[in-house]
């Protein structure tokens, strides 16, 4: 694979990224999600606990146990009433989020629950825990179980226009499943190792980041593929814009942006956005607009416009690598979660 | 494989059948006051539970790797779990990691060398592999991964030797080290051993690729045995019957004294008088002292070969096969004259082990190009069946020595120190299956420049 090394359009300076607060969760940020009204911040420490923030103050809300052996996945209900969080303790909790508090314990089905995530109109819950998934009510009934697969479930995503449709990744590709029936609907098979899955928003293409430093786009519709070869490591980050237009990938120092407009991303040349150092641990594209944000190993956050500015639009070095990090809805805020632990609000550029 | 990263966290694999003493071991470490803060990753439910440290269970899960060669297998879930630890790293200085029963440690191995998050962050340290004394020559007999277990081991615990007599336990070990030759072999009751002996080993360190002990690299030789007589002037007979081969080689050499020492001396002198040119004798021919090969025709009756002595001394006798294969000795005036001192040099002649350990040591350069295509080719087509490999090498052109060591296909190498003042030389070691110690030895001397 090789890139091109600039974007088309204007250059300019990367300005810095305005501090609004600074918090704690004690240890590595696994997990980092706002709320839906956006009024506040959730972030899981690899220990455990799980603090809620006040977005504007940084003000500790809520102080959450989270998962004594570990939390690896935090999911907010699109209503803002539930905060799903999974954890190495093979269990997923269900933190109420409106006054009375309180929370509702769930089986994974295996001692490590990898994921848990709320489907886009909020009716379901699933939780991905060794090889099988659940699918839960809001009030914690348990809906329905898929089969044992036959490798360890490493991702599972909603089809974003859809709460009828799941895409899971493991070792063997990506498996689509309708919840009800508990055999898969679809098996993309691919005979390697499957990190995670991200669908486009248009739901056209299914994308996936590989162990062995690849990232395949598969055809929803038809299960076609394109693999992509080229970055220095694994893939674990991955990232559409609103349109369906661009993929952004890590897999090592650059941000490795595809163009699937006009015949798609087969044999074009990706635009790389270079700043970080070292690997790049996190991305995410705004929910409304065309910025890119990176975040990586060696403690720069950086934003990007893919298709506009061939540079940085903001760079912003902090103390401690980053982890995790997501905008605001509205795009307005960004939040950072460290690999130390701490936990940064900045203002969007 | 980049190992020049600091800061890495080292783990020690900890492999061994059902039984062999495992759980034991990692009981000890756990409660052995050393100061360090150890997680446990456990891929078998024992007894293990102590407090302050961390232990993770795990499900075997091999993944072989897409664009990776056949045998580039890894372990997902210990990516998956090693990666989540790194996370909360500072809680802890040093993983244990145990693998079940039935675990092929080579894919264990190739996840901290294949994956980079893994490389960049942990230290595979050792392969420590407990067996179990009573029951380990059966378990190499039925079992793949017994044989890949001991294979791969950079520490060997011969445990439960409590319950076996001496005799046993040195056919075990003899039998043991034939397979890994570069592996220390410990014998243990309980699986009582020193800390520092399997923790911080350092067996896949590049600076430490050749902490091999030199007795362990000998050679294959060319005789299978020697012993040492004291023989006073006059004409002896060596008595040779019927045995599974219709000639036999043998080399008399005078030898200054009955200590091992001195009949090591000499035997270099053998191994060059077997390599040289041999001459055939019939029965009756006489067999005299000296540095050359003579190559007895034997059959089915006895047949004897005059031995002619000038001088009273010792001498050492280096014979081809065993004597006893033959119902072979030496005869005097007064009948069998017993050795003063044999040895054995295939100390395992009941088992022909599919693993083994192939040595090559041999003065000289090499050439860069031949090596590469050597090496290049021999890891292509013999991959799969090499487990490890280390060594020392001196390549034409370079002050340095250059030092490497491996894993199936996966090699690992780079300049080390100045020669200096030492004398430039190759020492080498494959541990696998079906090797062809021949060809090994051929192909590597082919690369001489």
């Amino acid at each position: 694979m090789s890139r091109v090394r600039t974007g088309t359009g204007r250059a300019g300076k990367p300005v810095s990224l305005a501090r609004v607060w600074t918090g704690d969760v004690g240890s590595y940020a696994s997990g980092l999600v706002w709320s839906p009204d956006g009024k506040q911040v959730a972030v899981s420490g690899i220990e455990g606990p799980v603090t809620v923030f006040d977005a504007a103050s940084g003000e500790r809300r809520h102080e959450l146990s989270g998962h004594g052996s570990g939390t690896t996945a935090l999911s907010w209900s699109p209503d803002g009433r539930l905060l799903a969080s999974a954890g190495q303790d093979g269990k997923v909790r269900l933190w109420s989020m409106t006054g009375t508090g309180g929370s509702q314990e769930l089986n994974g089905g295996s001692a490590w629950v990898e994921k848990a995530a709320w489907s886009p109109d909020g009716r379901y819950l699933v939780s991905a825990a060794g090889r099988r998934l659940r699918l839960w009510k809001p009030d914690g009934t348990l809906l329905w179980e898929s089969r044992d697969q036959q490798s360890t479930i490493t991702d599972v995503q909603w089809r974003p226009d859809s709460s009828r449709e799941l895409a899971t990744t493991a070792y063997g590709g990506l498996t689509l499943w309708k919840p009800g029936s508990p055999e898969p609907a679809r098996r993309f098979e691919w005979k390697g190792s499957s990190l995670v899955a991200a669908w486009s928003p248009n739901g056209k293409f299914i994308a996936t980041g590989d162990q062995d430093s690849t990232v395949h786009f598969w055809i929803s519709k038809t299960g076609h593929d394109l693999q992509m070869y080229g970055y220095p490591t694994k893939v674990r980050e991955l990232s559409w814009n609103t349109t369906s237009r661009y993929l952004a990938t890590g897999g090592g120092p650059a941000v490795t942006v595809w163009d699937c407009s006009g015949k798609g991303p087969a044999g074009s040349q990706p635009l790389a956005f270079e700043a970080h150092e070292d690997a790049v641990n996190d991305l995410a594209f705004g929910l409304r607009g065309p910025r890119l944000l990176s975040g990586g190993e060696d403690g720069l956050v950086a934003v990007w416009e893919p298709g506009g500015r061939s540079g940085a639009v903001a760079l912003q070095a902090l103390d401690t690598g980053v982890a995790r990090l997501a905008w605001a809805p509205g795009d307005k805020r960004i939040a950072v979660g460290g690999s130390d632990g701490t936990v940064t609000v900045f203002e969007a550029p | 494989m980049d190992t020049a990263t600091d800061n890495r966290v080292p783990v020690t694999v900890l492999t061994g059948f059902l039984g062999a003493g495992k759980t034991t071991l990692l009981n000890r470490v756990l409660t052995e006051n050393h100061g360090k803060r150890i997680a446990v990753i456990e891929n078998e439910f024992g007894e293990v539970g102590v407090d302050q440290d961390l232990v993770i269970g795990a499900d075997e899960e091999v993944f072989e790797m897409n664009n990776g060669c056949i045998c580039c297998t890894v372990r997902g879930d210990l990516i998956r779990i090693l990666g989540s630890l790194m996370k909360r790293r500072d809680k802890f200085d040093y993983i244990l990691l145990e693998t079940t029963g039935m675990a092929d440690p080579g894919p264990v191995a190739q996840t901290f060398f294949m994956d980079d998050e893994m490389q960049q962050k942990l230290e595979l340290d050792a392969i420590v592999t407990v067996v179990d004394a009573g029951h380990v020559d059966q378990h190499i007999d039925d079992s793949d991964e017994v044989r890949e277990q001991i294979a791969f081991a950079d520490v060997l615990l011969l445990n439960k030797v409590d319950l076996v007599d001496e005799e046993k336990l040195a056919g075990l070990e003899g039998r043991i080290r034939n397979m890994n030759a570069a592996a220390k072999i410990y014998r243990t009751k309980d699986a009582a051993v020193e800390m520092e002996s399997i923790l911080g080993v350092g067996g896949f360190d590049l600076d430490r690729a050749l902490d091999l002990d030199p007795k362990f690299m000998e050679p294959e030789y060319p005789f299978e045995w020697s012993g040492v007589y004291d023989l006073q002037p006059g004409t002896y007979e060596l008595v040779v019957g019927e045995g599974p081969d219709p000639s036999m080689g043998v080399v008399l050499l005078p030898v200054a004294g009955d200590s091992s020492e001195a009949l090591e001396a000499v035997r270099e002198n053998a191994v060059l008088a077997f390599s040289g040119e041999e001459r055939v004798l019939a029965a009756g021919d006489g067999l005299p002292a000296g540095g050359r090969l003579n190559r007895l025709e034997l059959g089915t009756e006895e047949r004897r070969f005059p031995v002619p002595v000038e001088e009273s001394g010792l001498y050492a006798l280096f014979t081809e096969h065993c004597p006893e294969e033959f119902g072979a000795g030496l005869r005097g005036a007064a009948g069998e004259v017993p050795p003063v001192r044999a040895v054995e040099y295939k100390p395992d002649h009941e088992h022909d082990e599919e693993v083994t350990s192939v040595g090559i040591t041999v003065p000289g350069d090499l050439d860069p190009d031949r090596l590469n295509a050597w090496l290049g080719d021999l890891l292509a087509n013999k991959g799969p069946d090499i487990f490890r490999m280390k060594g020392i090498l001196s390549i034409r052109g370079e002050e340095e020595r250059f030092v490497f060591q491996g894993v199936h296909m996966l090699f690992d190498g780079r300049p080390d120190r100045p020669w200096g003042e030492e004398e430039r030389s190759n020492t080498l070691i494959f541990i696998g299956r079906n090797l062809d110690r021949d060809e090994l030895n051929e192909g590597f001397r082919g690369c001489l420049a």
